[in-house]
This record gives structure tokens, C-alpha cells and sequence, in this order.
């Protein structure tokens, strides 16, 4: 048996939206997830599962608690640094898939890589590896406006772990796809998680999400259930 | 960087007809500009050729003190080094020597004061262009009987025409009156009023007889084969002259309201391209901003994947400035073509006549000209004016918080 990391701490996190009146987003919330984690945070609209991915995923910033990623404690990180953070620890997957409309498939996968630096060759051998090992390397030329919207998911994901992240986090991923591009597309991040060793965590309130997580972190009322 | 490149070009052209719009204010505005600017610079290289060639000269060279307060007795010393250092000048087209002095001209039914010049008549054609201002009669030639030159304009005055004579009362030199009876052998127009109005040519040694000044001048003047070489040929006289009591002056001192009148109409060209720049400036403003308002969402999610607001900012100025490039292209070339143009044929501007004269033109066409300065000036500037005008909606896409601009719809 392989010996457990874990690689998200999030421990007594609270988030207080205050516009006309408190909203209790995220209440006390403390959990773990361990590195190779295929996991979800599942709950019903408004119980705080986007708010959560949020201040995991550096994009927002928690009143109270703290949150570790591969032991670096992101709330004692100055907000400046945080995109930097994003940048090397982090992918992301959006519910509206989010790719750039002028860049090509292929270089929507470069995107994150020249940011970080990659060389051009480096980066266009990594990206067609990707599109080659999920059968989408016919679409490299494409733009974003040519392909289904299972299709740009599925390419979604490939740039969220193009530079490959310590943590994929993936904001209801499934929303907008019917039953058979979720399933394919559910398909390809079990394949990534378990060949690549890549820790998924959604938030989703799908059941075919639910049914493939091997790890559920119910949220009620911004809390933990 | 050359995806960013290539990222930044390909926004540019999402809203084609926007973009194309744009374009056009700036190359309509550049190109504008560009010819403008050569239609002053052409204006004032022709203003400054006019008087140059008119009467002033490139240089002037004087006893010192003479520009501040001529006298009569102010003559050129020491004429042997004057005229070996212009002699060893590069660049010298002519040089003439002259004698200068004020009088009274009268004739049977008028009179008038006047400026009088002795002219050595060989010489001074290689200089000033009065020979070929003679519209009645002809020019000053040695061997005829104390003959003068007259503006058309005195010729009125005195009611006077070629034949007729009329009387030079002057001071001497050595404080005498003197007068003397020339015939007017010919009638010039110069299109200068102050030469057309108040001068009277004469032989050089008839104006030494006049002013009791025998063997004296009182001006050396020259014209170079280019205006470039003003100051740097006034420096090597200086340096040739040294330990002479002679002052050196350029054209721009001899007539300083020319420079003046260039700086002032500069200033009021500044102003044109100000509020030119200005039209411009709104116009890209108003692309960029709504380039950057429909995006909120998409800089929402290139700051959530990382990239950091010094990039946002680098990449809508980059757009703004392949948006400025393309007008910078099209406008330049423009600009360029319509100035080329008007460069060889020349613009007429004959309903201002009077006011041309009154700048010391001869000619109501004017000649745009179009130099390297007007290219690289105009379009950096253009491109200055699209970055700086591009910061502001920039700024603004790098402050948004990436949670928030990706609610944005």
C-alpha cells in the first residue's frame, strides 16, 4: 500500500460576502485531500461549493482559517503572489469551458506554458502528446468555435493539466455537457488521475460526478456535513 | 512572446469594421499631419531661400558692432582677409561686396527716403537674384553713366520710369552733404515690399564716390550651395577671422522676424496636431475600451490561470500598438504619396497673394517638402500617443479580480 501525502489542508476556513446584507458562504470548514485524490465537493445551489474552490484555488481570499497546498499555506501568501502560485500549482477547469476564441487548440494548451516559461518546442511537444493521448490531435488547428462543446472540455482539461499541476480544480465541469460528452469526459480525467497520478477535485451537484468521485465532501449551509 | 503576439493581432481584428475605423482615424490623421508639417517645412525653406536669395544672403559679414548700429564710417576692415577667408570657405556659391547707406532720392516731382546699395554688378548675381527682378529696362552694367536700379514700387513714388533721372542726397562719410544725379537704367520687381519700396542700386564705386568712402564696403555676403551649411560655414569664417574687427552673422540674425515667423508658425501648427492627436486619442480610446469591456470575462480567466496584471497590461498595449502600426503603415504611406505629389506639381496659393508678398515670397506656389525628421517624427508620435491613450483601459483590465470578471457576462 502506497503511503498517503496529503496535499490540501483547508482547516477552520470561513468567507463572509457582505454586500446589503452577510452571506455566510463557507462556515468553519476544515477537511483534507490526499495527493492522487479524485475527489468532489457536492452540495446544493448556494451551499458554498464554488466559494470553496475559489479560496482553494487562490482566486479568492478566506476571512478566517487556513489553507496548505503541498505544505505551502496559501493564506499567509500575499495576494500579489498568488497568481504566481496559480500559475505553477494549479490548473483549472471552468463550467463554460473558458478557452480563448483566437488561439487554436493548440495554442489555448501553450498558453499556460509560455507563461510559465516553457521553451517553444518544449511546450508544442507536451501539447500534441496531449491531444495525441486522448484522440483530439486532429483538432490542433481548430479554434475553439469549430469544436462541440464536449470537445472543448475535453481540451479544457488538457490545458489545466498541460503543465502538470499539483491540483486540477474543476468548477461543475459536466454542467453544460449531455450524458455521453460527460461521460467521456469524466472518463479522460479518471484516466489522467490514475496514469499521471493528477488530483481532481470538483464541485459539482451532478450525479454522474458524484457516482465516479472517490471522495465526497458534502456542503450544507457553507458548512461541512 | 509570439503567441502573445500572435493572441494580441488576432483581438485586434475580432471586431473587424471597429478595427478598420480606427485604422483610418489614424491614417487619415497621420497623414495629415505628415503633410502639413512638409507644407510648413516648404513654406519656410521657400521664405528663407526668398529673402536669401532676394538681398540677405547665407552670411553676412560687417565691422563689428555694425548690425546693432550701422554707421556709414562702419566699413569692413582689413577687405584682403575677409576676402581669402571666403575665398578658402567650401561650399561658397557666390560672394559680393557691398557699399550701404541711407539718402534721400528725389526726383522732379517726389521724394523719398531710401536704402542705398553699391553693388559690383558682376558679383552680385551670383548671389542675390535682383538682376533677374527687372521687369522695365535693364540691369546695372560698368561703362554707362552713373547708372541705378530701382523697385518698381519707388518708381511710383518718385513717378519715374527708365531714362528719366533722379537725385541722391546723402551724408558722407566724412560728415559732408552730398548729392549726385543718377539715371535709371532699369525698374525691378522683387516681390520683397522693403526692396520693391525703398531701394536704389548702384555701381559699387559710385556709392564709394557718394558716401566718400573710396575703396570701402561696408557688407560681404554670401550664399552656400545649402542652407544646412549656415552655421557650420559661419563658424569657420569666425575662426578665419579672428583678430579682425568683423562681426559674421547668418541669415537668421541679419532678418530674425523670418525665424520668428517660422517659430510662431510652428506653434500654431503644435496646436493643430494637438487637437488632431486628441480626435485620434478618443477615437482609440473608445476601441480599446470596449475591446477590453467585452473581454472582462476572458482577462477574468487568463488572470485565474495565472497570467499576472504587468502581462494584461503588456497585451492590450500591444494590441493598441499593432492597431496604431497598421494606421502608422497606411497613413505614412498616404501622407507620404499625397506630399510626394504636391512636391512636384505645387500647391497655388494665389488668392493670398498679397499676404505671400508680405513674407518675402516671390511665388504664391508653395513646394511641401517631405523629410526624414516628418516621417520618424509623425509616426513615433502617432505610436506614442495609441500606447499612452491604451494604458488607461489596460490598467483598468489589470486591476480586475479574476473571481469577479469571470461573473461577468
Amino acid at each position: 500500500m502506497s503511503e498517503r501525502e496529503v496535499l490540501v489542508e483547508v482547516s477552520g476556513v470561513s468567507k463572509t460576502y457582505r454586500d446589503h446584507v452577510a452571506v455566510h458562504a463557507l462556515r468553519d470548514v476544515s477537511f483534507t485531500l490526499d495527493r492522487g485524490e479524485f475527489a468532489a465537493v457536492v452540495g446544493p445551489s448556494g451551499s458554498g461549493k464554488t466559494t470553496l474552490l475559489n479560496v482553494i484555488g487562490a482566486l479568492d481570499v478566506p476571512d478566517a482559517g487556513v489553507i496548505r497546498i503541498a505544505g505551502h499555506e496559501l493564506t499567509a501568501t500575499p495576494r500579489d503572489q498568488l497568481a504566481d502560485f496559480r500559475l505553477r500549482r494549479l490548473g483549472f477547469v471552468f463550467q463554460a469551458y473558458n478557452l480563448f476564441p483566437v488561439l487554436t487548440v493548440l495554442e489555448n494548451l501553450e498558453f499556460v506554458a509560455v507563461l510559465q516559461g516553457v521553451k517553444p518546442a518544449d511546450r508544442r511537444r507536451r501539447a500534441r502528446e496531449l491531444l495525441e493521448a486522448v484522440g483530439l490531435a486532429e483538432l490542433a488547428d481548430k479554434r475553439p468555435a469549430e469544436l462541440s462543446g464536449g470537445e472543448q472540455q475535453r481540451v479544457a482539461v488538457l490545458r489545466a493539466i498541460m503543465t502538470e499541476p499539483d491540483l486540477v480544480l474543476a468548477d461543475e465541469p459536466t454542467a453544460n455537457l449531455d450524458s455521453e460528452n460527460a461521460a467521456i469526459l469524466l472518463d479522460m480525467m479518471e484516466q489522467m488521475n490514475r496514469e499521471k497520478g493528477i488530483t481532481f477535485l470538483f464541485s459539482t451537484h451532478d450525479p454522474r460526478v458524484m457516482e465516479r468521485a472517490r471522495k465526497l465532501i458534502r456542503l450544507r449551509d457553507g458548512r461541512v456535513e | 512572446m509570439r503567441l502573445f503576439l500572435a493572441m494580441a493581432w488576432r483581438n485586434v481584428w475580432r471586431h473587424r469594421r471597429r478595427s478598420v475605423l480606427t485604422v483610418m482615424t489614424i491614417a487619415l490623421g497621420l497623414a495629415f499631419n505628415i503633410f502639413m508639417r512638409a507644407l510648413g517645412d516648404g513654406f519656410h525653406e521657400q521664405m528663407v531661400d526668398n529673402s536669401v536669395r532676394a538681398h540677405i544672403g547665407h552670411i553676412q559679414i560687417h565691422r563689428a558692432g555694425y548690425h546693432d548700429d550701422p554707421a556709414i564710417t562702419k566699413t569692413l576692415p582689413e577687405l584682403d582677409k575677409i576676402r581669402s577667408a571666403i575665398d578658402a570657405l567650401p561650399g561658397v556659391r557666390g560672394a559680393s561686396l557691398r557699399v550701404l547707406g541711407d539718402g534721400l532720392a528725389s526726383s522732379a516731382e517726389n521724394s523719398a527716403g531710401v536704402s542705398i546699395i553699391g553693388v559690383d554688378p558682376e558679383r552680385e548675381p551670383t548671389v542675390t537674384t535682383i538682376h533677374r527682378a527687372v521687369v522695365r529696362g535693364r540691369y546695372l552694367e560698368r561703362g554707362r553713366r552713373k547708372p541705378c536700379l530701382i523697385g518698381e514700387r519707388l518708381a511710383k513714388t518718385l513717378q519715374v520710369d527708365v531714362g528719366d533721372s533722379l537725385v541722391l542726397l546723402v551724408q558722407g562719410a566724412d560728415g559732408s552733404m552730398g548729392g549726385e544725379k543718377y539715371r535709371v537704367d532699369g525698374v525691378f520687381r522683387s516681390g520683397a515690399p522693403e526692396l520693391d519700396r525703398g531701394v536704389v542700386y548702384l555701381l559699387a564705386e559710385d556709392a564709394q564716390e557718394l558716401f566718400v568712402l573710396p575703396g570701402r564696403f561696408t557688407e560681404a555676403v554670401i550664399l552656400l550651395d545649402s542652407s544646412r551649411r549656415v552655421d557650420e560655414a559661419a563658424r569657420i569664417l569666425e575662426e578665419q577671422l579672428a583678430g579682425v574687427e568683423a562681426e559674421v552673422l547668418p541669415w537668421y540674425v541679419v532678418e530674425p522676424y523670418i525665424q520668428q515667423f517660422i517659430e510662431l508658425d510652428d506653434a500654431f501648427f503644435y496646436v493643430i496636431v494637438l487637437i488632431l492627436f486628441i480626435v485620434i486619442s478618443v477615437g482609440i480610446l473608445n476601441t480599446i475600451l470596449m475591446s477590453v469591456f467585452e473581454r472582462v470575462r476572458e482577462f477574468g480567466v487568463m488572470m485565474s490561470l495565472g497570467m499576472k496584471p504587468r502581462q494584461v497590461v503588456r497585451l492590450v498595449v500591444m494590441e493598441a500598438f499593432l492597431l496604431g502600426a497598421v494606421g502608422v503603415v497606411f497613413g505614412g504611406l498616404l501622407g507620404s504619396a499625397l506630399t510626394l505629389y504636391f512636391e512636384a506639381v505645387g500647391m497655388d496659393f494665389g488668392a493670398w497673394a498679397e499676404g505671400a508678398a508680405a513674407l518675402g515670397l516671390t511665388t504664391t506656389v508653395t513646394y511641401p517638402k517631405l523629410t526624414a525628421a516628418n516621417l520618424i517624427l509623425s509616426n513615433s508620435s502617432v505610436l506614442l500617443v495609441v500606447v499612452l491613450v491604451a494604458l488607461y483601459p489596460a490598467l483598468h483590465a489589470a486591476r480586475l479580480e479574476p473571481v469577479e470578471a469571470m461573473r461577468h457576462v
